[in-house]
């Protein structure tokens, strides 16, 4: 590794100069909209509006965070969509990673009659988006009987092509001499699943829960469909209500924001590792 | 002994193939079917096959090429913009030394964020009285003047290719970065040592290496662009026109939901799905290999 040094040709000065600034000017143009969000969200809806704008709130106006979790008719409806989320985002992200982890170790250390088939078959559900497959789903759905509840929230999403694949190349590298070791010692198949394998996937099971917490805190759509009820309803779903209500005071609506981004970015602080590491953002498939 | 370890591979297999049966394999058949029927949504009648019916209908409806422009002036409108700012953002950032995680940190954090809450952000920044006003007009030395970023059918789709630009150009940005860390330290030390400047390292050097990686990238943006719903549904129930901004994905929700046509939203969402399909094939053929890019 050379040693960072100001370089002396005038090119290389140049660059040396021209990234930093450039670099520099864009993290902060892309910080702006969010610095804006965590101000206004202690202002009160005139000062938002206010020309100039001032970033500096004249205090902290906590009524704005009251009012975005009891919303405006005091029903406090978006507290409990928040815990919807979490209940939803959680509950995907778990079985998401058994199951992936289940079905990738079967493709990567077993031998079986029609085993390359399958993978491909699961692999081309990568290729299938989710606007085309959701009004058969909600059917299904619709079927079992899961709609205004978590259940149907979360079905469609328990398991993803993209974490089959993870884990599968994961466990691939994952050496076949502890497996068989496990096995001479008179480990059950369940067992050396449950004490070996587990507990030596920790990166892909973490880069694969965190996809998947997010997918679904992020999903719209899918809770569009399948929810009516006002107290199943998941954040994205509550916000375009509040958003579309002429009464909505713009302070509340920008506390609703930093609430509902608050538990992604506390992952994405403590956890940036997962979110930046390259392949792991190769999600195809469901949104 | 080999046949009974064999049985534990499709143990270990079984849930995972009943889930992707039931959730995958299923609706797409249906789906496919749904298409060339009447179905409704809430109704008695059994659904009959109407053949290529819901087809012709979709595809001379004037409707459904307004959702096409949409999406096609909101896709390659992001796309370009996307691309080539990543790409300069990922190239700066990896000749920086220092600073690299932060920079990256800072210009990946709006990706974190739910589409609707960005939306939600940049609708009050889109405010008539709002920071983009200020921002414009403070550049540009003209106080006072509103450029209707939510009302005026060409600014609303503006409006929603930056909201997407934004919040996107980092997470592809680490995409390229990621690409080019692959590039060895001694490749671009030996370019610097014959001379070669930052402009033709980049061109003669960064370029060529990452070719996967960008094809992979540009596929991704567009497929990824195509899909866009959250922004505009958000930005329509707020007030803005819905026709400049209603893309595919919209028209396919209104249409099963509102209008209750399954049948003939599952001839748009096939429809799609094709469009879809041909893109990824092109990148298959562009690339062979594409998956050891990153």
């Amino acid at each position: 590794m050379r040693k960072p040094s100001i370089p002396k040709r005038p090119s290389e000065l140049a660059l040396f100069v021209l990234a930093r600034l450039v670099v520099a000017g864009a993290a902060a143009l892309i910080l702006v909209p969010l610095a804006f969000m965590l101000s206004a969200s202690f202002m009160p809806a005139s000062d938002i509006v206010s020309i100039p704008y001032r970033w500096i709130p004249d205090g902290l106006r906590w009524k704005n965070y009251l009012q975005a979790l009891a919303g405006n008719d005091g029903s406090w409806l978006y507290a409990r969509n928040v815990l919807n989320s979490l209940v939803v985002a959680g509950a995907v992200a778990a079985t998401t990673v058994a199951i992936s982890a289940s079905v990738g170790y079967g493709f990567a250390k077993f031998r079986f009659r029609g085993r390359n088939l399958a993978f491909m078959a699961v692999m081309a559900t990568m290729m299938i988006p989710f606007e085309t497959v959701m009004v058969p789903l909600y059917l299904v759905v619709v079927r079992l009987g899961f709609q205004d509840s978590y259940l149907g929230l979360i079905l469609p999403f328990m398991a993803s092509a993209f974490g089959v694949f993870l884990m599968r190349q994961y466990l691939l590298g994952f050496p076949d001499d502890i497996v068989d070791a496990a096995r001479i010692d008179g480990c059950s198949e369940w067992r050396i699943f449950r004490s070996v394998v587990l507990p030596s996937i920790g990166p892909a099971s973490a880069t694969l829960a965190v996809l998947a917490f997010r997918q679904q805190w992020d999903n719209l759509l899918w809770p569009l469909l399948v929810v009516q009820r006002e107290e199943m309803k998941t954040i994205p779903a509550y916000i375009v209500k509040f958003a579309a209500e002429k009464s909505a005071d713009e302070g509340a609506m920008m506390a609703v924001a930093v609430i509902a981004s608050l538990p992604v970015f506390i992952l994405f602080l403590t956890l940036s590792k997962y979110f930046l590491g390259g392949s792991a953002v190769f999600a195809a498939g469901k949104e | 002994m080999e046949g009974k370890r064999a049985r534990w591979g499709w143990v270990f297999v079984a849930p995972g193939l009943l889930f992707f049966s039931l959730f995958s394999w299923y609706p797409i058949v249906n789906a496919f079917v749904t298409s060339f029927t009447n179905r409704k949504l809430i109704s008695l009648k059994a659904p009959k096959f109407v053949g290529l019916q819901n087809y012709v209908r979709v595809l001379s409806s004037e409707d459904f090429w307004n959702s096409a422009r949409a999406t096609a002036v909101f896709a390659v409108g992001a796309f370009v913009p996307l691309l080539l700012l990543s790409l300069l953002f990922a190239a700066l950032i990896v000749s920086l030394r220092g600073w690299k995680r932060p920079a990256q940190m800072a210009l990946y954090s709006p990706a974190v964020l739910s589409s609707v809450v960005a939306a939600l952000i940049w609708l009050v920044v889109f405010d008539p009285r709002g920071l983009a006003n200020q921002a414009l007009n403070g550049l540009f030395g003209t106080p006072g003047i509103d450029r209707r970023w939510l009302a005026d059918a060409t600014m609303a789709q503006i409006s929603t290719i930056v909201v997407y630009v934004w919040k996107y150009v980092g997470y592809f940005t680490i995409l390229f970065v990621t690409g080019m860390g692959k590039i060895p330290d001694a490749v671009n030390e030996a370019a610097l040592i014959d001379g070669a400047g930052p402009f033709r390292r980049f061109f003669s050097i960064t370029l060529p290496l990452i070719r996967p990686t960008t094809v992979l990238v540009s596929v991704m943006i567009l497929i990824q662009c195509m899909k866009t719903f959250s922004t505009q549904y958000l930005f329509v129930q707020a007030g803005a026109p819905t026709g400049p901004i209603e893309v595919m994905t919209l028209a396919i929700y209104n249409t099963a939901m509102r209008d209750l046509a399954i049948g003939r939203a599952s001839a748009m969402s096939m429809l799609l799905f094709a469009v879809m399909l041909l893109l990824s094939w092109l990148q298959l053929r562009a690339s062979r290999g594409g998956e050891d890019a990153l």
